[in-house]
């Protein structure tokens, strides 16, 4: 063999070994790139898109104001307009809770009003929003003091035409 | 003829030089392929890493686990082991908060000692409400459920609602402010500024301890 292609084959072989260098560390950082974005959960984006989170946030919590606040001189119509504000299997919960209420509002010439204290968004997709919300229910007997109890709710909400209704609520 | 020695004719020697070329090509070529692999590959895990939404989505996981994970801890303690159970606490404080944890404990130690109380916490919800992530600071928003067990007595459980405030430390996020948030209060935001008022409530008195009215 001569000098010349001795020297040939030494750079061929190190071209060989540099690209498989490249190659592995490529590997590498594919392997890397892949492991930051599954870690993250990128598809969650409460938080990561703060306009969405805030509105989701304000039209959630002004439907629970509205539909968690009844008086004894509410009528019909009212009841239907928040009932406008759910779908699924929330609009179910709501009409067995309402019915509940209703009878005992009257009687009692209660006024219940409720007020969002604080809520955050737990999930956030594309359509979907899951939220804790703190409520402040106050109760009022005509010419009586209030009464606040605390309540706490996971809500599912839906996006359907282009507003967040409350699809699911549970207490907590 | 063997291919030794076709190798060593003329014809030979044209057909190595012309195998070698080829060799050379194709080397330089996989040389530039990988080269081209390498960078695109390095700039994928630069994007990846440093995505502003995924990046912050990130931190976001972090803290609501580091935010529920202290206030379980806030809201434990067995008062055989106060040691460990106050530790705990300390570990999982940082700031004001921390401080004044550390200057109650010796009084706090001898309140919950004598009243033999084991306090367990279940968190039922959390989520986090803000996130400064250039500052390190965040607030969540966490459901418990507190059991509180007295000698002689039934377990008794109350949710709470708190907000916390976190600070990111060199050994992760800690709470440096905890607080109930507030309730009936006829101020139209208990939000953000709830943390700020929360130390007093958090320190030593209100988490994990036997509320001086309950006995």
């Amino acid at each position: 063999m001569s000098a010349r292609t001795g020297r040939a084959a030494v750079t061929g072989v190190a071209a060989v070994a540099v690209a498989v260098v490249l190659l592995l560390a490529g590997a590498g950082l594919l392997l890397a790139a892949h492991h930051e974005r599954s870690t993250a959960d990128t598809a969650n984006r409460a938080l990561t898109d703060r306009a969405a989170t805030g509105r989701v946030i304000a039209e959630v919590g002004d439907a629970l104001d509205r539909l968690f606040s009844y008086s004894a001189t509410e009528g019909a119509g009212d009841r239907a307009a928040a009932a406008g504000l759910l779908t699924g299997p929330a609009a179910e919960q709501y009409r067995s809770l309402t019915e509940q209420l209703r009878g005992w509002v009257g009687d009692q010439q209660l006024t219940l009003t409720t007020r969002v204290a604080d809520a955050g968004v737990v999930r956030l997709t594309a359509d979907r929003a899951e939220l804790l919300v703190l409520l402040d229910q106050s109760a009022e007997r005509a010419g009586g003091p209030p009464t606040v109890t605390a309540a706490q709710l996971a809500v599912t909400a839906r996006l359907e035409a282009g507003r967040w209704l409350i699809d699911d609520l549970k207490s907590l | 003829m063997t291919v030794r020695e076709r190798l060593r004719s003329g014809a030979g020697a044209v057909a190595r030089s012309g195998v070698r070329a080829r060799l050379r090509s194709l080397a330089a070529g996989l040389l530039v392929l990988a080269a081209v692999a390498a960078s695109w590959t390095g700039w994928s895990w630069y994007a990846a890493a440093h995505d502003g939404p995924a990046a912050r989505a990130t931190v976001r996981d972090q803290v609501l686990a580091a935010g529920e994970q202290a206030v379980q801890n806030m809201n434990t303690l067995d008062h055989a082991d106060l040691d460990r159970g106050l530790d705990l606490w300390e570990s999982s404080t940082t700031g004001d908060l921390h401080a004044q944890l550390v200057q109650g404990r010796a009084d706090f130690e001898k309140q919950v000692a004598q009243a033999k109380t084991v306090t367990t916490a279940r968190i039922l919800a959390g989520a986090v409400t803000e996130l400064d992530e250039p500052a390190g600071r965040a607030a969540v928003l966490i459901a418990v459920r507190i059991t509180v067990q007295a000698p002689q007595a039934q377990p008794a459980a109350k949710d709470s609602r708190m907000l916390g405030e976190l600070t990111r430390t060199a050994s992760g996020w800690k709470l440096s402010a905890l607080g109930q948030a507030p309730m009936g209060s006829t101020a139209g935001s208990a939000t953000p500024t709830a943390p700020a008022a929360a130390p007093g409530t958090a320190a030593p008195g209100s988490a994990a301890t036997p509320s001086p009215t309950g006995r």
